[in-house]
């Protein structure tokens, strides 16, 4: 697979375009040091337009050359997007609140009935539904709007993973069926990954389809490969073109899963912090990885160095 | 692991005699909201758009099921199944609440045989390794009973919440 020839490192300026010259890299050490220790950041694909938040809203229109900032409400933790809904995006506040913008970030609001007050750590749009959002409040759990931002109530209280309640540091909805007359809402905590369905009954491992089948006849459990445990998983993606693709962001690395999560292989070994994946194409992604956006063409395998190194 | 024992009382017999007056069934129907077919004989009828795992739902199904419901399940699962308080936050001990049986809680996304695991063998019956306060009665209860129990709650659902769990429990193809 042949990839795209970019150099992209979003700055504090309006425009990046082919600035990639020495004062570039004076802003550099400063970003790669915050990233690489977890600070917050998130990307989503709109359609063909990528978006970064990582101090500031960043947009591209030609996957990562160039990059334009956008003004938002606050500083922005947590992106989400909609295959079939373009141009709407929802962010998540550090502030506390989700902002929402109709029009690619370029004008946002919040609505009256806010959530409660606190950082809005992860959010997510409905797979099936565009105007069901999820957001993960800090310290509280996990709340649904079904009405696009304008009200909100409790789904569920937050997962109990090793002795202890644990944050919800992203969120995915993974149209993958339930068997209970919906989907999956995929959750990465500080210590590792769980799942609800979206009736939401209960928080619960991810499990390999036939799991219980095997448990009932007394046959040995289908193999799994989990994501490194006790590691906060900072950002998950659900391929909207084949939901059982998915990535995570982990400080290990990126990892990559084709069946819902039940196995994971790494696809990089910087640590990584943020990814997204395009809307059509499951193979395409963009991860912030080392504090740097890289952009692959192949689900991981190869990746575009960015170059200002 | 389960603290409640289950029912105490075995006196509440579910089996309704079938010289049952068509009077008190149609009143001790309209408690639960059940549509009856119109039946000129006076014995059990069947509970129209209702069914348990494919099979028809008797009237006497129901009847028994209120009762075996409020022996077993109402202490936690509330007597008009509403659930324990603020159910959607966690206890101290990490579990979850009871959660209410009928239309605002999640019952109803469950297919019969899920529901009828889950309180047959507890939640990590469906779930495995999940611990919950939910227990399992499949010591105290026998399987009729456990889907007359079943029964009465689809029983109390409005038309939307049963259509939805009926379509959830034929796409069920699991065993
Ligand atoms: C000791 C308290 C207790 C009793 C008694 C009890 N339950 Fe529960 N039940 C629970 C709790 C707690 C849960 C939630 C478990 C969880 O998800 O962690 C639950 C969950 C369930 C669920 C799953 C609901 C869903 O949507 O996920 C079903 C079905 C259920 N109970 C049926 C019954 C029935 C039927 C009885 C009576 C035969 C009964 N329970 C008696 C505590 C109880």
């Amino acid at each position: 697979m042949k990839s795209i020839e970019i150099g992209c490192r979003p700055n504090r300026r309006k425009v990046l375009a082919a600035v990639l010259g020495s004062g570039l890299a004076t802003v550099l050490p400063r970003l790669v040091q915050a990233a690489v220790d977890g600070d917050p950041a998130a990307l989503a694909f709109d359609g063909d337009t990528i978006l970064l938040a990582d101090r500031g809203l960043f947009v591209s229109d030609d996957a990562g050359q160039t990059w334009t900032a956008a003004e938002t409400l606050g500083n922005v933790l947590s992106l989400a997007t909609h295959r079939d809904r373009p141009g709407r995006v929802v962010a998540g506040l550090a502030e506390g609140g989700v902002s929402i913008s109709e029009d690619g970030g370029a004008s946002w609001r919040i609505f009256e009935a806010r959530l409660p007050d606190g950082e809005i750590t992860a959010v997510a749009i409905a797979s099936r539904n565009p105007d069901m959002i999820y957001a993960s409040l800090r310290g509280d759990g996990l709340w649904k709007s079904e009405d696009a931002g304008a009200t909100w109530s409790l789904a569920m209280d937050r997962p109990w993973l090793d002795d202890a309640e644990r944050e919800l540091l992203s969120l995915a909805s993974v149209e993958l069926e339930t068997g209970m007359g919906g989907i999956w809402i995929y959750a990465g905590t500080e210590v590792g990954l769980t799942r609800v369905p979206d009736c939401f009954c209960r928080w619960q491992d991810v499990q390999p389809g036939n799991a219980m089948d095997a448990l009932v006849a007394g046959e040995a459990p289908p193999s799994e490969a989990p994501l490194p445990g006790g590691e906060p998983i900072l950002s998950l993606a659900s391929a909207p073109s084949a939901p059982e693709v998915m990535y995570a962001a982990l400080r290990s690395g990126l990892w990559a899963s084709q069946d819902g999560g039940v196995i994971w292989q790494k696809r990089a070994s910087k640590a990584a912090t943020a990814v997204a994946v395009h809307p059509r194409d499951e193979t395409y992604i963009a991860a912030l990885l080392g504090g740097i956006l890289k952009i692959s063409r192949d689900g991981g395998a190869t990746w575009i160095e960015t170059g200002e190194r | 692991m389960p603290m409640n024992k289950g029912p105490k009382d075995r006196s509440a017999k579910c089996t309704v005699r079938r010289s049952v007056h068509l009077a008190a069934l149609v009143s001790a129907l309209a408690t639960t909201g059940v549509v009856v077919l119109a039946q000129s004989e006076p014995v059990d009828p069947r509970v129209e758009g209702l069914t348990f795992l494919g099979e028809p739902v008797l009237a006497s199904q129901v009847m028994a099921g209120q009762q075996l419901y409020a022996d077993n399940c109402a202490s936690c699962h509330g007597a008009s199944l509403e659930g324990q308080p603020d159910w959607r936050r966690r206890l101290d001990t990490g579990r979850m609440p009871a959660p209410p049986h009928d239309d605002s809680g999640h019952t109803w996304h469950h297919s019969d045989r899920m529901l009828f695991q889950i309180t047959k063998g507890g939640v990590g019956a469906v779930v495995p390794g999940y611990e919950s306060d939910m227990p399992a009665f499949g010591e105290d209860l026998t399987d009729a009973e456990i889907a007359a129990i079943l029964v009465y709650i689809k029983s109390t659902w409005p038309e939307r919440q049963r259509e939805f769990q009926a379509e959830v429990s034929a796409n069920d193809t699991g065993g």
